[in-house]
């Protein structure tokens, strides 16, 4: 049964509903079997949203804690630059030793990395297992000569999504290493279109979803100053427009409860999300809501799924719903795990400071 | 394990013989899943999928590239598109045998007619193209999607590349139009049309030709945000203003004048009268800059109210704006004059 825009956030529901994706699927959904860990992501962060995951009881966070660290690749120093997180087991053999194949196979993937760790700084875990060392170096090897990122090393297409997830996990575990910011920003520019949203790459359409890519990246490796003032107020113009009731992502094209996110993050990023409008945004996204499983679908009537759940409540938390947590539309998580990583920042800048004096003495 | 197991799982043949009860399978171990300890996001695998996936482990494992695990790895990907190991284990086998790449130009595009929207096969069909160094099914197999989704993005993005890489832009334009005949409002082809035209050239010739072909859009379906971003597109690729060409301006007020109030016209013209009033030079065509002010708060006033009322906060924020740019752009003004006149005396001199 679908919500009435009219009704209440059924909390609880969507707080449950999280809940059963991070137990089973069923098997119908075993084409997702490669990103499980991007469903986790959804569960978890939509919990921290929701300001329930004290739901998850804390033997339950350190399971899902150790899961996620099971899927990081620390590859050997000679080999290639691999680091970073599978999204799942779907590779993994009992007793299986370094020679076999399918650890050649076993490569970091940005998305899963983006989330896997998103996952962990979520929980509130102190990322002392991180091999930061590898993980930025796995990102800077899927970096290509025109600035984009493929998602893994060998065999994955190159866009904007992976531009972002490369700037928020740098952001997040403090570290960039080889990664070129100018090249990066230059492809960003380069996709920026007539328009003025940004595309998947170079001359494609505008799209929503590449947009928030995009600025965010800019953001995070602040580097938004490449934008004059007026290409700025034209980007904002196209995100304003794709106001409808919810937002679309492309001129044209139907609304979608994730567009809440994506556009309205971007303005967020770009301080004009009070230019839009509140009451509509909120009901067309409520008129999604499944008040009897849970969950919120991408349009009225079509059901729910993690996706859409999880940035339906982001899209509601930016309009002040209440009972909602606050994001940090960059890092697309909570900003009280986004405080929480600031202060993991200050302890590793600390530790390096005292590295480097102890070399000065050396 | 009965026969009755396998019966409910529409993925595979009818037919389906579990690996683990093949002879020509017989030598090779199946590899189980190891899922930890502590398993988050279980998947319920259904019987076939453990059956396929254990034995794709067990041929990653020795890394054995053959025929058979070619087939394999077929059903693999009918369980899981998206799995992107084993597209990547596929290729590694194709190479390794140098096998006929037609064949699996033909699989890829089954595959992408039943996962439109799978971006693993998309790719893998790139991959097969660059090693082929052929596109010519490229535009065709496009198409076929795009008959079903004009909007997809994938089909769009291999579209160009194919066209940019192996340069088939010639017949383009033609297809382009067809589908802007189809829907008007199909941005995906209005910014293919730009595309197209960036190679090709925007000569002052065609500029001229695409502001026309846009207006006549714009005169059938006025209320239509894709046609009114192309006219913007053509202008930048001109000098850069909204009232570079007298027909344009003229079009956009003789709408005003009828009664037209879309949005998008609106903003044209708000953009226009804006631009207009804060040019540096003093050539106003005829329009009286404080008259031209008035009417750009007047515009954004009525969009706030009445025109376009979702976005009046959107509306209400371009006026303020434009109002300290104006009131700045007077000042100074006011200040250059009073400069000149100062000045004069002293170059008489």
């Amino acid at each position: 049964m679908m919500g009435n825009p009219q009704d209440e956030l059924h909390k609880e529901k969507h707080a449950k509903y999280f809940v059963r994706f991070l137990k089973l699927l069923p098997a119908r959904l075993s084409s997702h079997d490669s990103t499980r860990v991007t469903i986790a992501f959804f569960a978890v962060c939509g919990l921290d949203v929701l300001e329930s995951l004290d739901l998850l009881s804390d033997e339950t966070k350190k399971e899902i804690i150790d899961w996620v660290y099971s899927y990081q690749i620390v590859p050997s120093e000679t080999g290639p630059k691999t680091g970073g997180f599978v999204g799942s087991s779907t590779l993994n053999i009992t007793n299986s030793d370094a020679n076999c194949g399918t650890h050649r196979y076993k490569w970091g993937h940005l998305a899963m990395t983006y989330t896997g760790i998103a996952i962990l700084v979520t929980l509130g875990d102190d990322l002392s297992r991180l091999n930061r060392k590898a993980i930025v170096e796995g990102v800077a090897a899927v970096q290509r000569p025109d600035g984009s990122f493929s998602a893994t090393v060998e065999g994955s297409e190159h866009d904007m999504r992976f531009v972002y997830c490369a700037t928020a996990i740098c952001a997040m575990i403090d570290e960039w290493g080889d990664v070129n910011k100018e090249t990066l920003a230059q492809y960003i520019r380069n996709s920026l279109r007539y328009d003025y949203g940004v595309s998947q790459h170079f001359e494609m359409e505008s799209h929503g979803g590449t947009t928030y890519c995009a600025i965010a990246a800019l953001f995070l490796t602040d580097q938004l100053s490449i934008l004059t003032t007026k290409e700025i107020e034209k980007i904002k113009r196209w995100l304003v427009f794709r106001q409808v009731d919810g937002f679309n992502g492309r001129p044209n094209k139907p609304v979608d409860t994730c567009y809440s996110f994506w556009i309205g993050a971007t303005l967020k990023i770009l301080d004009a999300f009070e230019l839009t409008n509140y009451s509509e945004n909120r009901s067309y996204v409520m008129s999604t809501q499944n008040i009897v499983v849970g969950g919120f679908g991408k349009w009225t009537g079509s059901s729910a799924d993690p996706f859409h759940t999880y940035f339906s409540l982001c899209g509601l938390s930016f309009i002040n719903e209440r009972g909602l947590g606050k994001i940090m539309p960059s890092l697309n998580i909570s900003m009280r795990a986004y405080n929480q990583l600031k202060e993991r920042h200050k302890a590793w800048q600390l530790e390096n400071n005292f590295d480097e004096v102890r070399l000065d003495i050396d | 394990m009965s026969a009755g197991d396998w019966s409910s799982d529409e993925d595979l043949a009818p037919d389906y013989v579990p690996y683990s009860e093949r002879r020509e399978w017989a030598d090779v171990t199946p590899l189980e899943q190891d899922d930890g300890q502590f398993p988050v996001v279980l998947i319920a695998y259904s019987e076939k999928f453990k059956d396929v996936y254990n034995y794709f482990r067990a041929i990653l494992s020795k890394e054995e590239k053959s025929l058979r695990a070619l087939e394999l790895t077929k059903d693999a990907l009918r369980l899981n598109a998206a799995n992107y190991t084993v597209w990547q284990y596929r290729r590694d086998i194709i190479h390794a045998l140098n096998l006929d790449l037609e064949n699996e130009l033909n699989y890829s595009e089954d595959v992408i007619i039943d996962n439109p929207k799978n971006y693993q096969v998309w790719h893998h069909r790139r991959v097969i193209v660059e090693w082929m160094n052929d596109a010519s099914k490229e535009l065709k197999l496009t198409e076929a999607v795009l008959m079903l989704d004009a909007k997809n993005y994938h089909a769009w993005q291999h579209r160009q590349w194919a066209i940019k890489t192996y340069n088939l832009f010639d017949d383009e334009l033609v297809y382009v139009d067809r589908l802007i005949s189809d829907d008007v409002r199909n941005n995906s082809a209005w910014n293919q049309r730009i595309f197209v035209l960036k190679h090709t050239g925007f000569t002052p010739e065609v500029l001229q030709r695409e502001i026309n072909y846009v207006m006549n859009r714009i005169r059938l379906v006025k209320n239509n945000e894709s046609t009114w971003n192309f006219l913007r597109g053509v202008l930048q690729e001109g000098d850069g203003t909204l009232d570079q060409y007298p027909e344009v301006v003229e079009f956009c007020e003789e709408l005003y004048a009828s009664g037209v109030r879309t949005p998008f016209l609106m903003s044209f013209l708000i953009d226009m009268y804006e631009e207009k009033c804060l040019r540096s030079d003093c050539d106003s065509d005829g329009y009286d800059k404080e008259d031209l002010s008035k009417k750009v708060l007047e515009y954004c006033k009525l969009m706030a109210t009445d025109y376009d009322k979702i976005r009046e906060k959107y509306w209400n924020y371009v006026a303020g704006n434009f109002k300290s740019q104006w009131t700045k752009s007077q000042q100074n003004a006011n200040k250059k004059s009073t400069e000149n006149a100062e000045q004069e005396p002293l170059s008489a001199v």
